[in-house]
C-alpha cells in the first residue's frame, strides 16, 4: 500500500469506479466456450450439432417427464413398466434415450429409475457430487439444483430444505432422499393429488411440474409453474 | 500428444447405452436387495464418487442396479473391469446422528459399487 494520503481518493467528488470493459462471465463458461470450440474444429461433433442440442435442451416441455408421470396415473399397466424399465417407458413419451436428439449421441447415461410416492413416503432427489439429473427427459437443471448450498443441506437437512420450497410434510410421511452420485438417474413420481378426477392426460400432464419431478414440490390443481425463488438485489451493484 | 481414443467410449455405448454396454462384464453379484451392509472407508486420492458422509455407515440393499466400471477406474479411462452396483438404503439417524428424533422414519439412499460395500 502506498503511504501517500496526499492526493485525493475522489472522497467527496462523486468518483465512479472505471465501468467494465466486457460482462462478466465465469470460469466455467470460458472454459465451455473452449472446448466447444475445440471440438468443433477436432470434429467431435459440428457446429449444428451443438445448436440442435441446445435448442432441443432449452425448449424441452412440458417435460415428456410430466407426460410420463401423468400416463402413469391414468393406467396401471404403463405405470408398472414406469417403474420397471423407465428407459423402455420413456418411448411412449416421445424420448429415445439413446438419441434423444436425433443426432445419434446418447447425452447421458441410460438407467432411468421412477421412484414411487405414496401417501407415507416422499421422495427428492439431489445430486451432491455435481449435478446428475435426467436431462433427456427433463430438460435442464434448475440453477438452485447445482448450487451447493442445495446439494449439501439436502441429504443433511431435507426438511428444513423442503420447507424452503414451501413444502412441509407430517412426521409421519417418510422423507426418502435420494443421492445421484452414479449412473442412475431418477425422477419422482408425486401421488395423483385430490380433486384431479376425471381429468384427462393433458389436464394432469400440467400439474406435475419440474420441481415435483424432483421432490420438492407435490402436483397440486391449478399450480402449472415452478417455484419462483426470491431473488436479493445486489447491495453493491456494478455501475454500468 | 496423447495417443488415447478419446471416441473409445462413444464406439462401445452408440446403440446401446452405457450402463448397457457393459451388461454380462462383472460376473455374479456379491449382494442382493435386503443385505445389510457397511460402507468401507477406502483411499480415494484421486477421484471417487463415494460420498465421505456414508462412510463407516450400515445399511440395506434396496437396489441391484447394473454393472459398470468403478468411478475411480472409469475416470482414468480403465473400462476393462466391472463391478455391480447397488443402492443403499440408510436410516438418515445412522448418517447424521443430529438427525431429529421426530423424523425415525426419514431416510436416504445413494448408490455405490461393490467394492466399497462389505457384509454385516
Amino acid at each position: 500500500m502506498s503511504n501517500d494520503h496526499d492526493h485525493d481518493h475522489g472522497h467527496g467528488h462523486g468518483h465512479k469506479p472505471p465501468a467494465p470493459m466486457v460482462e462478466e462471465i465465469s470460469d466455467f463458461e470460458a472454459l465451455e466456450i473452449a472446448v466447444r470450440e475445440l471440438s468443433i474444429e477436432k470434429g467431435l461433433f459440428t457446429a449444428e450439432d451443438h445448436r440442435r442440442f441446445t435448442e432441443f435442451a432449452e425448449h424441452i416441455g412440458p417435460t415428456p417427464a410430466a407426460r410420463m408421470v401423468a400416463k402413469a396415473w391414468l393406467d396401471p399397466e404403463y405405470k408398472k413398466q414406469c417403474l420397471t424399465d423407465g428407459i423402455k417407458a420413456s418411448l411412449a413419451v416421445g424420448v429415445d434415450w439413446l438419441n434423444p436428439t436425433g443426432f445419434g449421441t446418447p447425452s447421458d447415461y441410460t438407467d432411468l429409475r421412477v421412484l414411487e410416492d405414496t401417501p407415507t413416503r416422499h421422495h427428492v432427489v439431489v445430486c451432491t457430487l455435481c449435478s446428475c439429473y435426467p436431462r433427456p427427459i427433463l430438460g435442464f437443471q434448475p440453477e438452485w439444483y447445482r448450487t451447493p448450498n442445495y446439494r449439501r443441506r439436502l441429504v443433511r437437512w431435507p426438511r428444513q430444505v423442503l420447507a424452503e420450497f414451501g413444502l412441509q410434510l407430517p412426521s409421519e410421511v417418510e422423507i426418502r432422499v435420494e443421492d445421484s452420485n452414479q449412473k442412475c438417474r431418477f425422477i419422482v413420481m408425486p401421488v395423483r393429488p385430490a380433486g384431479t378426477d376425471g381429468w384427462t392426460e393433458d389436464q394432469l400432464t400440467e400439474i406435475v411440474t419440474r420441481d415435483c419431478l424432483i421432490g420438492v414440490a407435490l402436483p397440486k390443481p391449478g399450480k402449472t409453474s415452478n417455484i419462483k425463488l426470491p431473488v436479493h438485489k445486489a447491495v453493491n451493484p456494478a455501475h454500468h | 500428444m496423447s495417443q488415447h481414443d478419446r471416441t473409445h467410449h462413444a464406439k462401445i455405448a452408440t446403440g446401446k447405452g452405457d450402463p448397457q454396454c457393459f451388461i454380462g462384464t462383472a460376473g455374479p453379484a456379491k449382494f442382493k436387495v435386503g443385505d445389510r451392509v457397511r460402507i468401507k472407508n477406502l483411499p480415494d486420492i484421486f477421484y471417487t464418487r463415494c460420498q465421505v458422509y456414508s462412510r463407516g455407515a450400515v445399511g440395506e440393499v434396496a437396489v441391484v442396479t447394473h454393472e459398470s466400471p468403478a468411478p475411480e477406474d472409469e475416470a482414468w479411462g480403465h473400462v476393462d473391469h466391472s463391478e455391480w452396483f447397488y443402492i443403499v438404503r440408510f436410516k438418515q439417524k445412522d448418517l447424521w446422528p443430529e438427525y431429529p428424533d421426530d423424523f425415525p422414519n426419514d431416510t436416504l439412499q445413494t448408490e455405490f459399487s461393490e467394492r466399497w460395500l462389505e457384509s454385516v
